[in-house]
């Protein structure tokens, strides 16, 4: 069965990019939240394989987000989208129940790359 | 690197012991919370970052039974972080025997000792935190369901994991990271926190404390793991992380044998690490990393001539340069870690030299210090020791008052001094504070006004905050008598002065009747430092970033004036705008649509109109030489990847200039 993911950006386009790379990759896309409280709810209704996580977002950034869904869900997988020169964030994003992270700007192939082993598949 | 542990070991004892009392406190008042209804998570979540902290520290310091029994209460209290309502009078009593254990342990470690947790406490914690974890517990309200006692008494059940668990052993994890990764320290970070998910990380190195810094040396990362999962389990909990080129994973050998004497083979360790280490001299050092520093620009240079090359014979030659900044900028890494000093080398003489004034002025002072075991790069704490010392004299004779008045005050007769360093991202904030009587903004005010510094209308505008600043300004002192100590009002400048030629911000903040407190945010190292570039005619110069609050871009014919000077409104003050052109003596600067670059000066914020901003920029700063060092308004020079030096303006001394 395909593996569901949940798509967090506060940018429209990032949304747009990862899904693409996701839907042509066998993968399905449940849903998408445009900020940190969205993201909350709809991992609450959807409970996705994994979830693709922005940091700083408005309302609630990804790393509040990231410790709310892993209390809840202490299986959760979160990977995180950072851009560079966020290193501090994304070790807090870690500290905070993160599973694995990806750099902005990424290729397709690393992004599958990083979720197929997070989840186990590779 | 070899260090000798004994010389943490009293701030080990301090800071472990805070711990571990502030976690019997948290735990009060967790029972209290219950009682009253209230809600215990914050408390909870203290309570586990205390044993965590209690943990990180022992284990840093190779006390390896205050470490494991710590994790075992970190673990157990674990259990109630996800779930606050399921900590009961019972778990409350059991996490309180871990704390008291603890802290015996960390007494007698006090002596140089090495103890050993009682093993009937340590089973009784991990079997409560298994029992809690299933769910097998109630709320306060229903009384202690699970007595303490009574995990321990039940037989461990026979599950795998439990007998893993039971026979754990360090196990050696080397991992190294692949040369793609980007951020190979977040990767570093990552594997050490996926590896604590299966045992207790004992060590590792670089530590997670450098990690965070951003420095894997090499991008490798060794630690021990004590674990009791097996090898293929770490293996394959490894395979699932990214952006790892190698791993090396092997038993260790079992812990000494327990009839050892116990501080004898915590010498014997750093004994035979000591055969492998040497002795440099610090000269040697400082010209390592100039030339290290030359190596990076030669790099960007021969990077930026490649780009006039035709296209065909670019990709071997980038290819090349790519290969050739990696391994520079980890040879750059690697001269700055050898250069990280912990800050101790400086704070170690403060409380001495406290007692010192204290006695000669007839006063009672404790000073207390915090962090001292965080790193900075040695050059910075060379620049440092000596302002540390003057802040802390000038707290002594002039923020401590005498015993009686302190009593008459409602204080205890003895004063207090707190110096305390922590990280923050990719800054140390040191911070000296007393309880002392404060300073006066309005003394200071008149004292400005009498050293002609200021006209009275512009010392009564200011807020006592920024009145307060003013006692860096050259011979502006408050105090009524000039002592031997201090009071000539010579040294806060000079202090500021030296915090800001190594890349730092001073603060100063004060509550009449409360206290002092002088606030230095310092970089980690001087060498290399994120500057913005401005474009002024055809000059292009470079402004420390740690001095720019921001910028706009304006029309000049649009900003308002006063007293015929145009003032930016900015971040709701109105900040004085110098043309750099003219603060520099260069021509031009005719244009109306200009860019004002926001940024600290001695007495406030200050913008200073360029033509462009150019970008940040990563500079290697270089020392000025003779005759440019006489320059007022320049600190350093560096040089663009496309040979262009650049000069990096000291602003505070721009405008006094």
């Amino acid at each position: 069965m395909a593996k569901r993911v949940l798509i967090v950006d506060d940018a429209i386009f990032m949304r747009n990019m990862i899904k693409d790379i996701f839907s042509g990759s066998g993968f399905e896309v449940v849903g998408e939240a445009a900020n940190g409280l969205e993201a909350v709810e709809k991992y609450k209704e959807l409970k996705p394989d994994f979830t693709t996580m922005d940091i700083v977002m408005p309302f609630k950034s990804g790393i509040e987000a990231t410790r709310e869904i892993v209390k809840q869900d202490p299986k959760a997988v979160i990977v995180m989208c950072s851009a560079l020169g966020q290193e501090s964030l994304v070790m807090e994003a870690i500290e905070a129940g993160a599973s694995d992270f990806i750099v902005k700007p990424f290729k397709s192939e690393d992004v599958l790359s990083v979720v197929k082993k997070v989840l186990g598949d590779a | 690197m070899a260090l000798d542990l004994r010389q943490y070991l009293s701030l080990y004892v301090a800071e472990a012991g805070d711990h571990v009392a502030a976690f019997g406190k948290e735990l009060v008042r967790i029972e209290q919370a219950a009682a009253s209804g209230g809600d215990p998570k914050a408390a909870v979540d203290a309570l586990f970052r205390h044993a965590h902290s209690v943990k990180g520290m022992s284990a840093s310091m190779q006390l390896d039974g205050v470490a494991g029994l710590a994790h075992k209460a970190e673990d157990l209290v674990d259990v109630f972080r996800k779930d606050p309502a399921r900590i009961d009078a019972a778990a409350v009593d059991l996490l309180l025997a871990a704390g008291d254990a603890l802290g015996a342990m960390i007494q007698a470690a006090a002596s140089g000792g090495s103890p050993k947790p009682d093993a009937a406490l340590v089973e009784r914690l991990a079997a409560a935190a298994r029992t809690y974890r299933e769910g097998g517990a109630r709320s306060f309200a229903g009384g202690p369901a699970v007595s303490a006692a009574a995990p321990a008494a039940a037989p461990p059940p026979a599950t795998a994991p439990a007998q893993a668990k039971a026979t754990a052993r360090p196990v050696q994890v080397e991992v190294e990271i692949a040369g793609t990764c980007p951020i190979p320290a977040v990767r570093g970070f990552l594997v050490v926190k996926k590896l604590g998910a299966l045992g207790q990380v004992v060590r590792a190195a670089p530590s997670v404390e450098e990690l965070k810094a951003g420095r894997i040396p090499g991008k490798k990362l060794a630690l021990v793991l004590d674990s009791g999962e097996a090898l293929q389990t770490i293996e394959r909990a490894l395979g699932q992380i990214s952006d790892i080129a190698g791993v090396a994973i092997r038993e260790l050998e079992p812990e000494r044998p327990p009839a050892a004497p116990a501080p004898a083979p915590a010498r014997e360790a750093p004994a035979a690490e000591q055969s492998r280490t040497v002795r440099v001299r610090t000269e040697i050092l400082d010209g390592f990393l100039d030339a290290v520093g030359e190596l990076l620009l030669a790099t960007a240079r021969i990077r930026e001539v490649g780009r006039a090359l035709p296209d065909a014979a670019r990709p071997a030659l980038d290819e090349g340069v790519d290969r050739l900044h990696a391994i520079v900028k980890d040879l750059h890494d690697k001269v700055m870690t050898v250069r990280m000093t912990p800050l101790a080398v400086v704070t170690e003489r403060l409380p001495r030299a406290a007692r010192d004034v204290a006695r000669k002025v007839g006063k009672q002072v404790d000073v207390e210090i915090r962090g001292a075991e965080i790193e900075l790069d040695r050059a910075i704490l060379e620049d440092l020791s000596d302002p540390l010392l003057h802040v802390l004299r000038n707290a002594v004779d002039h923020g401590i008052e005498p015993p009686h008045l302190r009593l008459l005050a409602g204080k205890s007769a003895t004063g207090k001094v707190l110096v305390h360093a922590r990280r923050e991202r990719d800054r140390v904030i040191l911070e000296i504070a007393d309880d002392g009587k404060g300073m006066d903004p309005a003394k200071l005010r008149a004292a400005a006004v009498a050293r002609g510094a200021l006209q009275p209308g512009e010392a009564a505008a200011l807020s006592d905050r920024e009145a307060l600043q003013l006692a860096c300004l050259p011979g502006v002192s408050t105090a009524d008598q000039v002592t031997d100590v201090s009071g000539r009002g010579v040294g806060l400048d000079a202090v500021k002065r030296t915090v800001e030629g190594v890349g730092g911000t001073l603060e100063l903040d004060s509550a009449p009747g409360a206290g002092s407190r002088v606030t230095f945010r310092l970089p980690l190292t001087v060498a290399v430092q994120p500057v913005l570039l401005v474009g002024v005619g055809e000059e292009v110069l470079g402004l420390p970033i740690a001095k720019v609050h921001g910028a706009a871009h304006v029309a000049m014919s649009g900003l308002d004036r006063s007293r015929g000077a145009p003032v930016l409104a900015y971040d709701g003050e109105l900040v004085p705008v110098h043309e750099l052109t003219r603060l520099l003596g260069f021509p031009g600067g005719s244009r109306d649509e200009r860019a004002v670059v926001v940024a600290e000066g001695d007495a406030g914020r200050i913008g200073l109109a360029v033509d462009a901003l150019l970008g940040q920029h990563e500079a290697v700063l270089k020392p000025l030489g003779e005759p440019l060092d006489a320059v007022q308004g320049l600190s350093a020079v560096t040089v663009l990847g496309n040979g262009r030096p650049v000069f990096i303006l000291d602003v505070p001394r721009l405008v006094a200039a």
